[in-house]
């Protein structure tokens, strides 16, 4: 089994697991990491009231509660949190959010 | 720091922790399977080592790390290729825990009862096959989610209104075979549902009602057919895989208007009920309506901590200013009229008058609200079934993250409704919990849904979470109130207190169960069905 190393944006935390994105089907998404956002993250992260925005307000602060407006999300953090789920939210299952889809969200997210 | 020291289980273990195994399912055996299934799905969809933790409980509540742990998960995209996978699993004995979209939150997500199991995702079977806006109706494959089916609607321009429940993204063939509940006037999911496409255990298909006739024209308009109506087999069981259903949809009414009713006081709740029931029964009140607590409807907008540093429920003075600060009451009645304006504004006169009797009551229309969000102007949406997922916002009230529901039900009338509101919300205080409870009107009868709001991070508050559980549903049992509905945690229990006759409901399941499914291999323990050679012995 391949594993990778991910480091947590604050260097505080590191750890060893395996790596979804070398498992990923050699598949190209077929949305735009924009077009992932709005159909699977919008409702909950969309909005300033959405309830993915609240718990982030509530556990981040307020600066760093809309995904929107981050500039500090690490791609492999996301993967992580969107295959295991993260308080409130759960995971989502690659048979609906591809590793395909993931891998395009994740660096749409990274990169603004 | 990033990840919140025991938020989540170390990645490491994660990875690294050994899959378990079903009961007389070697890992040689199981890996064979796997193999077999690979072989009709492809590679990309059978998903195992840490892609399984996609389908572990998000809530979980026992704190034994094996329980309710899928072994494997295998995604198929169509009813020939779930026929092929069942053969595979029967000859390996591999069990099959099925999930339309594993969205079934609060009830265990997508994580099966019987640790090992296969979890049979059919997410990707997503095709919606017909929408009949002339009869209103829609025939879809389990992958379905309430968007789905609603942006489809909407792009096309189709005079049809969805029912939803309060997540949008579930599945609309799960949640009607969950007896899951909306609030339109098409609130009842399973009752809205018509003619059925099933996999047996064997791999034979079978269409329901209508559908068992080759050339039939009224599959999703009669639901009957010819002899036993056999639907209800298929819900909240494990003898079949629904891999099709019918669904009917409302069409758009000539107008539309939703109302908030607030009451002070909790004691209200018994005059609120006795006003329903009427109304209710003769289609005055046309929706689904509920009737929400403070906390839950507070709880969708804010938090807590924003009025409460001290430990347990919050006590009466605080629950008084949250009144105040989001104007509502202590029970929020939401409701909804439909149809052309003379016949809303007469039954709204009926409905008005009929509350007016309760002191301190507060009626609002949308415009009546300034406050942003409102609850009334989000549960406008849900009336008109909008998809959503605004009321996963309660889940931030404490920060803990996890819930589950207790869903008892009972007759409505005020002396149950007291009776109840009593019965769990003190002991859910007792345990240290807020109530956050509603009381969902269907025709005869109120299902009362507490929400209990939990920290999954700490084992200490799922030890108390657990206890408080199993008392609520003894004490509701020993009055006569069953739960509809349940987290796999507590299935077995539940069917427990349906008991009448020595179990005699629970023999016939299992004969049926044996019948169909002799080697077991279909979800077992939903619904606490279990299969012959797994009654006695592991369960999970």
């Amino acid at each position: 089994m391949k594993t990778i190393t991910y480091r947590s944006l604050t260097g505080c935390l590191s750890f060893v697991m395996s790596a979804v994105a070398l498992t990923a089907p050699a598949r190209a998404a077929d949305m735009s990491g924009r077009e992932v956002f709005d159909h699977y993250c919008t409702y909950c992260h969309g909005s300033s009231d959405g309830p993915g925005t609240m718990q982030l307000r509530r556990t981040r602060g307020k600066g760093q509660a809309l995904l929107l407006e981050r500039t500090n999300l690490n791609p492999d953090y996301i993967r992580y949190v969107v295959r295991q789920g993260l308080r409130s939210m759960p995971p989502f299952a690659p048979s609906d959010l591809t590793d395909a889809k993931l891998e395009v969200l994740a660096a749409f997210l990274a990169k603004k | 720091m990033l990840f919140p020291t025991g938020l989540m289980p170390s990645p490491v273990a994660l990875a690294t922790t050994p899959r378990p195994l079903p009961p007389g399912v070697s890992a040689e055996q199981m890996a064979d399977a796997l193999e077999r299934f690979r072989r009709i799905v492809g590679d990309a969809w059978v998903f195992s080592g840490e892609k399984v933790a996609s389908y572990y409980d998000p809530y979980t509540i026992p704190n034994d790390p094996q329980r309710y742990k899928a072994h494997a998960a295998i995604a198929p995209a169509s009813t020939e290729q779930v026929q092929e996978i069942v053969k595979i699993a029967n000859e390996f004995r591999v069990p099959l825990w099925t999930v339309s979209r594993g969205k079934n939150f609060a009830y265990g997500g997508a994580a099966p009862v019987l640790s090992g199991s296969v979890v049979l995702d059919l997410s990707r079977m997503n095709r919606i096959l017909e929408v009949n806006e002339k009869f209103g109706y829609a025939l879809v494959e389990p992958g379905v989610s309430y968007f789905d089916l609603y942006q489809y609607i909407q792009e096309r321009g189709l005079k049809l209104w969805l029912d939803v429940p309060d997540p949008g993204w579930g599945s609309v063939v799960g949640n009607a075979l969950d007896h899951g509940v909306g609030y339109t006037p098409y609130g009842d999911h399973f009752g809205m549902q018509c003619g059925m496409e099933v996999v047996l255990a064997n791999g034979e298909v079978v269409r329901t009602g209508m559908g068992a006739m080759p050339g039939n024209n009224t599959w999703q308009l009669f639901k009957y057919g010819f002899g036993p109506y056999v639907d209800g087999i298929f819900s909240q069981s494990n003898f079949g895989i629904v891999t099709k259903m019918g669904i009917w949809l409302m069409p758009e009414p000539a107008g539309y208007r939703p109302y908030l009713i607030t009451f002070p006081r909790e004691e209200d709740i018994e005059q609120v009920v006795e006003i329903v029931r009427p109304l209710r029964l003769n289609n005055v009140i046309q929706n689904a309506a509920t009737i929400r607590s403070l906390v839950l409807d507070a709880a969708l907008f804010t938090t807590k901590s924003r009025y409460y540093s001290g430990a347990g429920p919050i006590p009466p003075s605080v629950a008084r200013q949250i009144m105040a600060d989001q104007d509502i009451g202590m029970w929020n009645f939401c409701g909804a009229l439909y149809g052309p304006p003379p016949i809303m504004d007469a039954l709204w006169t009926v409905i008005r008058d009929s509350f007016a009797a309760i002191p301190g009551v507060k009626f609002y229309f949308p415009e009546d609200r300034k406050r942003r969000p409102d609850i009334l102007i989000h549960r406008a949406d849900t009336m008109r079934g909008i998809p959503k997922l605004t009321e996963f916002g309660f889940l931030n009230w404490n920060g803990g993250g996890g819930h589950v529901g207790f869903s008892p039900v009972s007759p409505t009338t005020g002396k149950d409704a007291i009776k109840q509101f009593h019965m769990v919300s003190d002991r859910v205080r007792e345990s240290g919990f807020d109530y956050m409870g509603l009381m969902a009107i269907g025709f005869r009868e109120l299902h009362h849904v507490t929400v209990i709001v939990y920290d999954q991070t700490n084992p200490q508050e799922r030890q108390k979470l657990h206890e408080l559980f199993g008392l609520l549903v003894g004490e509701a049992a020993a009055e006569g109130y069953g739960e509809y509905r349940t987290h796999i945690h507590y299935m077995d229990r539940i069917a427990d207190t349906y008991s009448w006759n020595d179990h005699a409901l629970m023999k016939m399941h299992q004969a049926i169960k044996d019948a169909l499914d002799p080697n077991g291999i279909l979800s077992p323990g939903k619904s606490g069905i279990w299969p012959r050679h797994l009654r006695e012995g592991t369960k999970a």
